[in-house]
């Protein structure tokens, strides 16, 4: 069966051949992956994680092929300090894990900090075409096979906080909505050119995305959500789905959003990324959105994959596929990219799981 | 109870920081002393914000808000309390721990203990545990807080207790932990005193382990 037919399937809640497969990696996991398959190096792509190479991700069976325009590419850009080009700085730190020492980036400077800054602020320009060069040649050269995604996450929320700073932009949703609205705006047009652009270009799913989630609830109130994101979320799948009514859509929040998923639902969701299980329970999912809703991910990356054995991994797959993927409707991959304390039995009990259980074997 | 307090219970539970220094000022203007006006007013609201994050009826930016009014009011009270001999609740040295920049939910962990009454010393993020060490000998600190948000970060936790007991501060100090991969479990493997899965709760944990 083609990658692409397999997607598609699992998308119209069909039961394809197997279960569809997506894995990003941390920049240092993936070389760790490389120099384990032998494989040589290639230019890395994003989105954040930065360390995917198409090579790496075809070799593994990945089903769907990601490509990304927009600010979440501002991560890992550099091991030492450096200002991306929406003028927000950023700094890593060294962790030191049983396979290495590894970084994750972070931000630190956000240029509309002061009020004065806003109204004088200007984005980068999303028409650039050199933009969309790696897009047209995935398309171009891997289409007829793989379920291509246009990456725009950090849509909105995540890209004015890091331009204002989480503090300043959470008391602004409450303080000084106006303002709120105002910095919203920025990155969601920006996103929006991205994702319209895409989808004209061909591919077959956004991938869109705004962490609103923590560990057990929500960030912001559903009602905040429901006044300063819902309703451009709804505009931004309404003129996705203009341009190509097939076109799907999936949304990325970490953490647990149960709330708003009949929102999400009612504004033309397909897909539901990434279903953190220590947040939000599979099974519960499956039965009040599953005929609704598909889902992608749902491997635990904060406890088994790091922290269990490759029996662990190995029963939460065979899990997700009898609940949570029973019928179709499932993606399955870790819940984030995968770190660099992950051992490697776990990822290939992972890998080897899911693309060696035939549905039909369940 | 004075109606000037109640009016800075409320303003704090709104998050009006101008208000609260306003009220704030003239409830010491009016003679009220400063231990009332921090208990009555200010910690009390603090405590009701917390309840309101526990039941869902209040989310971070909230919390946020109410925590800034109340640092902003806490400024003006700080030379009166100082002067009452008030003591803290308690000092907590508090941080992100090595390898790990992610500051948001160790941020809220310690307005809501700064609002319950503690006393912070916020080492930021990426803390060595040598510094937490440093630190809780240089303040005497009775609690040290650690933030982990990465599952690669999270063994830091577990040096720097290691680092407390090769100092010899450990039988001195107590030791709380969380961050969103953290569980009670794991703060029991790594000999941790006490875990909470949220800011708020964070507050009844350190009350609980003074």
């Amino acid at each position: 069966m083609k990658h692409r037919d397999r997607v598609l399937m699992a998308l119209n809640h069909e039961t394809p051949d197997r279960c569809p497969l997506q894995i990003s990696f941390t920049p240092e996991f993936a070389s760790r992956l490389k120099a384990e398959m032998n494989m040589g190096g290639s230019a890395l792509h994003n989105p954040h994680g930065g360390g995917n190479t198409y090579e790496l991700e075809r070799a593994l069976d990945e089903d769907l092929l990601l490509t990304s325009v927009g600010w979440a590419n501002s991560y890992y850009q550099d091991a030492d300090s450096y200002i991306d080009e929406w003028g927000i700085g950023w700094r890593s730190a060294p962790y030191d894990t049983p396979y290495g020492v590894g970084r994750y980036t972070e931000m630190v400077q956000h240029p509309l900090a002061d009020d004065r800054t806003i109204d004088s602020y200007q984005p980068p320009d999303p028409n650039r075409p050199e933009l969309y060069h790696e897009a047209e040649w995935v398309i171009r050269t891997f289409k007829d096979e793989y379920w291509i995604v246009g990456v725009t996450v950090t849509t909105m929320f995540e890209c004015a906080w890091a331009l204002r700073g989480y503090e300043r932009m959470l008391s602004d949703f409450a303080l000084n909505p106006d303002l709120a609205e105002r910095l919203l705006d920025i990155p969601y047009h920006y996103h929006l050119t991205a994702a319209r652009r895409l989808t004209q270009m061909g591919v077959d799913m956004i991938w869109i995305g705004d962490d609103v989630g923590a560990q057990h609830s929500m960030i912001i109130s559903p009602k905040m959500w429901r006044k300063f994101l819902k309703p451009r979320m709804a505009n931004f799948i309404a003129e996705l789905k203009a341009i190509n009514p097939d076109v799907k859509v999936a949304y990325h929040s970490d953490g647990n959003i149960y709330p708003i998923i009949p929102d999400l639902i009612e504004i033309g969701l397909d897909v539901l990324n990434p279903i953190q299980p220590a947040s939000m329970d599979p099974i519960k999912l499956k039965h009040d959105y599953g005929d609704k809703l598909c889902f992608w991910g749902s491997l635990d990356e904060q406890h088994t994959l790091p922290f269990g054995t490759a029996a662990d991994v190995e029963a939460e797959v065979r899990t997700r596929l009898t609940t949570l993927g029973k019928h179709g409707g499932l993606i399955l991959g870790p819940t984030h990219h995968v770190q660099l304390d992950t051992p490697l039995e776990n990822f290939w009990a992972m890998v080897h799981t899911i693309t060696q259980t035939p549905y039909a074997s369940l | 109870m004075e109606p000037i307090i109640n009016e800075i219970y409320t303003s704090v539970m709104e998050g009006e920081a101008d208000a609260v220094k306003e009220k704030v000022q003239a409830a010491l203007d009016a003679g009220l002393a400063a231990p009332v006006i921090l208990n009555e007013g200010m910690i009390a609201a603090m405590g009701e914000v917390g309840r309101l994050f526990e039941e869902g009826e209040y989310f971070v930016p909230e919390m946020l808000i109410a925590a800034r009014a109340m640092q902003a009011g806490l400024a003006l009270l700080k030379p009166y309390l100082k002067e009452a001999d008030v003591q803290s609740a308690g000092k907590v040295v508090i941080g992100t721990v090595k390898g790990d920049l992610h500051d948001i939910g160790k941020n809220l962990v310690a307005m809501m203990l700064e609002g319950a009454g503690f006393e912070i010393i916020d080492l930021g993020t990426d803390v060595a545990p040598e510094k937490f060490v440093e630190a809780t000998r240089t303040h005497g600190a009775h609690i040290v807080a650690l933030s982990a948000l990465l599952t690669t970060t999270m063994p830091s936790m577990k040096a720097t207790i290691e680092a407390l007991i090769a100092a010899g501060l450990r039988e001195h100090v107590k030791v709380m932990i969380g961050g969103a991969p953290i569980t009670q479990e794991y703060a029991s493997q790594i000999g941790a005193d006490g875990f909470s899965p949220d800011a708020s709760r964070a507050v009844a944990t350190a009350k609980s382990l003074i």
